[in-house]
Parts: structure tokens; sequence; C-alpha cells
């Protein structure tokens, strides 16, 4: 039996992916299961889905806990979330990242392999979804299942959901990033801090109201308090502003859903803390003062 | 626009979906209340992305309770404001279109009936989003959504939208109005009209969810704009049910709309066709409430 942990977010396709593998898995003969993490979690958001592969049949039911391989669909994820966890020196990381597998640093030192799946999905499919692409990279760094077996799991699920042309082009980006995979062993210095939890005694909430806005051991809560939550890693595409284009309308500070561009009365200063890269801003800007670009 | 305040009462580090059209209404319309507010919230993304205990975006009170009963939440805590002497606070509940199209309609007639002294807004998203793009009564025709899947036989929403913004004017209450994010000077206006009348005000705003209907994050207002044009939604308000149209549709082919979005690519020419049929109809009714 081998068990998969797949770090994405919302959106991307995490999902997808364990779907994919189990059904690559099954074309072989196995068995396969996937499914996610429940929660109430959105676009961009970290996420987490599970593949479980056996020879037999699987009566395991559990959420995995410590995985064979950690598959992670975007390596900005690394500094946000514990990637290592529960990971054993044995297992095996496969990442999406322009760095080299020892330019990683996933805080255990594991073989690792690295692919530019972000580049090759943009390049084969023409958006920057990973999902297909880094089940080329799990072949290639595993050994566990053919890229054959990948390509054909990708056109049942992708295929099923997307349409069939659709399912095609995503096993293309699968066959590309296989060719692309470079293999390696990561760094395993970061410690990871977890994040302390709030959890007050009934005495200590205020008389009438849930919360009030408070600094807590475990950052502010109460009213307002989502301003320490960052959102700025969610992004793909960053805008670039050019001040001398600019007319002050302040369209793109009125339409931005994060309410992240400031009028500075001189120019606009975009807060890259928050940006979450929808490129509205640029879409709408009457001056084309705007544009997005790969962040 | 000029106008509006640079505070925000509706934080950044929400967790909104990239390109999401409802916080860009919640932000404006912060703006526009102020400080001296409290929201009431059924479940909904906002809820979900504006607030995780115990964190939160909202600068003001904020209160969640249950699905169907936003108007009536908001009708009790108005009235026990009053009754403290608070009665200057706006009180104001934030719901979507599935909790106010279906779920939260009987509630919210209620309400309108009473005529409570609510500001009741509906952002129309046209689906459960929340929960994985369900349908609604809200839901155009045509559009997939899971529970309205594409299959051999039927291929998304058979029905049509419903038209809640009449149902509210029926109710004879002192504003009723429709705006959208694409149209940022109308929105505000009414906004304000909204916050400055008494008694039961509603308004329904038009706010796309690039999740839901499968388009590029980038293209939310531009899409808000779109509707406008084809006539698939109109700008139009209802002050004691006397009613003035604010933007005359250009009736631009719908087929550009649908053609940007992913819920309706599976469309044949013989449903935009019903589409489009409905569309010109909906102007003929809505410029029909217009009484010279
Ligand atoms: C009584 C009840 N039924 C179902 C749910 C699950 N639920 C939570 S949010 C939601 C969807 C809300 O849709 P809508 O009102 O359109 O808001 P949106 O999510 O689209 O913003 C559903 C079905 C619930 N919370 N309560
Ligand atoms: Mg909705």
């Amino acid at each position: 039996m081998y068990e998969v942990r797949f770090h994405g977010r919302g959106g991307q396709g995490a999902v997808m992916a364990a779907q994919a593998l189990a059904s690559a898995a099954h074309i072989e003969g196995n068995y396969g299961v996937a499914f996610p993490f429940f929660g109430a979690e959105r676009r961009g958001a970290p996420v987490l889905a599970f593949t479980r592969v056996d020879k037999d049949r699987i009566y395991t039911k559990t959420q995995i806990y410590e995985p064979d391989y950690v598959v992670i669909l975007d390596d900005r994820l690394i500094e946000l979330v514990n990637v290592a966890q529960g990971l054993k020196e044995i297992a095996v990381a496969v990442v999406n990242s322009q760095k080299k597998p020892e330019e990683l640093d996933l805080g255990i030192p594991i073989k690792t392999g690295v692919v530019d799946a972000t580049s090759v999905a943009l390049e084969v499919l023409g958006a920057p979804i990973t999902n297909s692409s880094i089940l080329g990279a799990f072949a290639k760094t595993t050994g566990e299942v053919k890229i054959e077996s990948i390509e054909g799991g990708i056109r049942d699920i992708f295929g099923h959901r997307i349409g069939e042309e659709l399912g095609e082009k995503n096993a293309k980006a699968a066959r590309a990033a296989y060719e692309k995979t470079e293999v390696g062993t990561c760094r395993g210095e970061r410690k990871m801090e977890v994040k302390k939890q709030w959890l007050p005694t009934y005495k200590e909430l205020p008389l009438g109201a849930a919360t009030r806005p408070m600094q807590t051991d475990a950052g502010l809560v109460g009213p307002g308090s989502f301003i320490d939550n960052k959102t700025g890693s969610w992004r793909t595409f960053k805008p670039v502003y050019d001040k001398d284009k600019c007319n002050m309308c302040r369209f793109c500070w009125f339409y931005c859903p994060e309410g992240c561009i400031y009028d500075k009365k001189e120019e606009m200063v975009f807060d890259f803390d928050y940006c979450k890269g929808c490129g509205i801003c640029a879409n709408e800007c009457p001056k084309e003062a705007i544009e997005m670009v790969r962040d | 626009m000029k106008d509006l305040p640079d505070e925000e009462l509706f934080t950044a580090g929400h967790t909104a979906c990239p390109g999401c059209g409802c916080p860009i209404m919640v932000r404006a319309a912060m703006k526009i209340f102020g400080p001296n507010t409290v929201c009431y919230f059924p479940a909904n993304c906002l809820l979900v992305f504006g607030a995780t205990y115990p964190q939160d975006a909202f600068k003001v009170p904020y209160l969640h309770v249950l699905f169907e009963n936003s108007a009536v939440c908001a009708s009790g805590i108005k009235r026990g404001l009053k009754k403290l002497g608070k009665g200057d606070v706006n009180v104001v509940a934030f719901a979507g279109d599935g909790g106010t199209a279906d779920i939260g309609i009987q509630a919210l007639s209620g309400a309108a009936e009473r005529n409570e002294d609510i500001i009741y807004i509906c952002y129309d998203n046209e689906a459960y989003m929340n929960t994985g793009i369900q349908r609604s009564g809200s839901t155009p025709h045509g559009a997939w959504t899971t529970t309205t899947p594409v299959g051999k036989k039927i291929a998304g929403k058979e029905l049509y939208k419903k038209d809640v913004p009449r149902i509210m004017i029926a109710h004879d209450v002192p504003y009723v109005a429709t705006a959208s994010i694409g149209h940022p000077a109308d929105m505000l206006r009414k906004l304000e009209k909204a916050r400055d009348l008494k008694g039961f005000r509603y308004l329904q705003i038009f706010a796309p969810c690039p999740t839901g209907w499968r388009f590029d994050t980038a293209k939310t207002v531009q899409l808000a704009k779109m509707a406008v044009d084809c006539g698939l939604w109109t700008l139009y308000e209802a002050e004691d049910g006397k009613v003035t149209i604010n933007k005359k549709p250009k009736m631009t082919p719908v087929k550009d709309y649908v053609k940007l979005q992913g819920r309706f690519r599976h469309m044949t020419d013989e449903q935009i066709d019903s589409l489009q049929e409905w569309a010109n109809k909906k102007w003929e009714r809505d410029s029909a409430m217009v009484i010279e």
C-alpha cells in the first residue's frame, strides 16, 4: 500500500489530481481511493487531498496522517503549511517549483522531484492549472506508476469532468512535465511554528458579544481582525502599475475586491500583502495603466 | 465615488475567491452605511469568507443566525435597538440569492409586509455558491450547476430566473432597487437612498462569481456590465411603488454575454434563443412597470 497527500490551493484541482492518480493505479490493476479534506476553504486557500493505493481491496477509511508521498502543487505553500507533517525519512516529495530540489527546504531532507508545472501548464493548457502536470512529475519521481497509466487516469477523470479534448490536453501536460522533472534531495532545516489557537474560557469572553477586537497569543481576534490574514501568497499574477498613464479615476480602488489598492493622492499604491492577483484592476483601468504579469 | 471614505469597514484579509464580485459590493455598502451599523448574515459565502471565528473582516457588530430567517432576525434586532433608544443604528441583512429567492423568502415577505425598519441586501451570484454551486431560483435559464448538470436529455437549468425584485415591489414597501457592481455611481446612489429612508428597503445587487460561472477572474466587473447591456439584468428602483428605470438596456445579443462563461458553454443556439427571448420579455415587463 502507498499513501499520498496533496497540498494545493482551492481551485487548483488537487482533488482531481488525487482522483486521476487513483484511476491510474486502477488501470494497472490496483485498487485506489481518493478523497478531499473537508473544510470551508475557498479558491486560493491551502487545501488537502489524499490518494490511497493498494494491490488488495482498501478498507481503511481514515485520513492519511503519515503519507509515503507528498505532492505540493505550489511551492509557496511550503512557507504557509507544515508540508513535512507526518513524513518519515523514506518519504518522497514532488513539488511544483522553479527551484532545484537542493534549493527547497521542506523541513525534512528527503528525495524530492521538482518540475516547473506552472510554466508547463501555461504552455500546454494556456492556464496556470498544475494538477495534471504534477502527476507526470509524480510518475517520474516515484516510479510507483507508469506515465502511460497517468495519462490514462487523466483522460478518465479530467475527460469525464471537463470534456475529452481538455482531458487529452491535460494528459499531454503530464507527459511534458514527466520529461522535465528533476530529482534530487531537498534540505531539512525549516522549523515550522505551529500556529496557536485562541481557545478562551467563558470567563475570558466579553459579556454581550462574541469577541471584541483583541490581541491574543494567536494573533488578532474580533471585528476587523482578518487584517492579520495575509492573502498575498494566493497570487499567480500581479498588477504592475504605470503612474504616468494613471488619471487617478479611482476605478481600480473601487473595484478591488480586497480593498488593497490605496489612493495616495499622487498615485495609487498596491498592497501585495493582500492582492490575490484577480486582474480586475487591470481589466477595468480606462487608461491601461495596469498590466498583469506572472508574479 | 470621489467622496467615498478611504476607511475600510470591511477589511482586507478576507478569504473570498480571487475576483469575487461580492466583496466589491460589501466594501462599498459599508462605506455608505458607516460605523453606526449592525449586520446580519444567513449562511452564505460572505459569511464564511468575511468571518471565520474568531477572525472577522467587519469592523461593525456582526451576527450570524440561520439560513431561513435573515429578515426576521434583522427585524428583531432593529426593534430591540429602538427600545434601547438606539433607533438610529442601520440594521442591514446581507443575504445570498439562495437565502433570498428560495429559503429566506417567507421571512423576507413577512418583514416586508410588516414594513420593518431594515435594509435587506441580496447579492445575486445566481446560485448557491458556498456549498459548491447548486441552482437557486435566481439561476438563469441554461446555466450549468451541480444540480442542473449537462446531460443528453437536459443541459443546464430548464427553468428561468425568478424575479424577486418584482415580488418585493408587490409588497408596497418604501424602497426596492436593483443594482450592479458594474455600475458604481448608480449602486452608490441607491445604497445612500436606502440608508436615508425609513421602513423596509430591499436591494438586489448583481455580483458575478468567477468560480461558479467559470470565467476569468479579471472579467467580474465586465460581465456585470454586459448583463445590464444585454437586458438579463435591468437597473431600476421603486419608491413607494413608483418605478423609475435607471438605465435603458442596449439590448446587445445575449450570446456575447453567454460566450464568456463556462456555465453556459454547452448551450445550443436554440437554448440561447430562448434566453434571448426571455431577456426581450423581461425588458417589456420591466419597462411596463413605469407609469407615466
Ligand atoms: C437550513 C440550511 N440548509 C442548508 C445549509 C447549507 N448552506 C450553507 S450556505 C448555502 C448556500 C447559500 O447560497 P446563497 O444564499 O446563494 O449564497 P452564496 O453562497 O451564493 O453566496 C447552503 C446551501 C444551511 N446552512 N442551512
Ligand atoms: Mg448565491
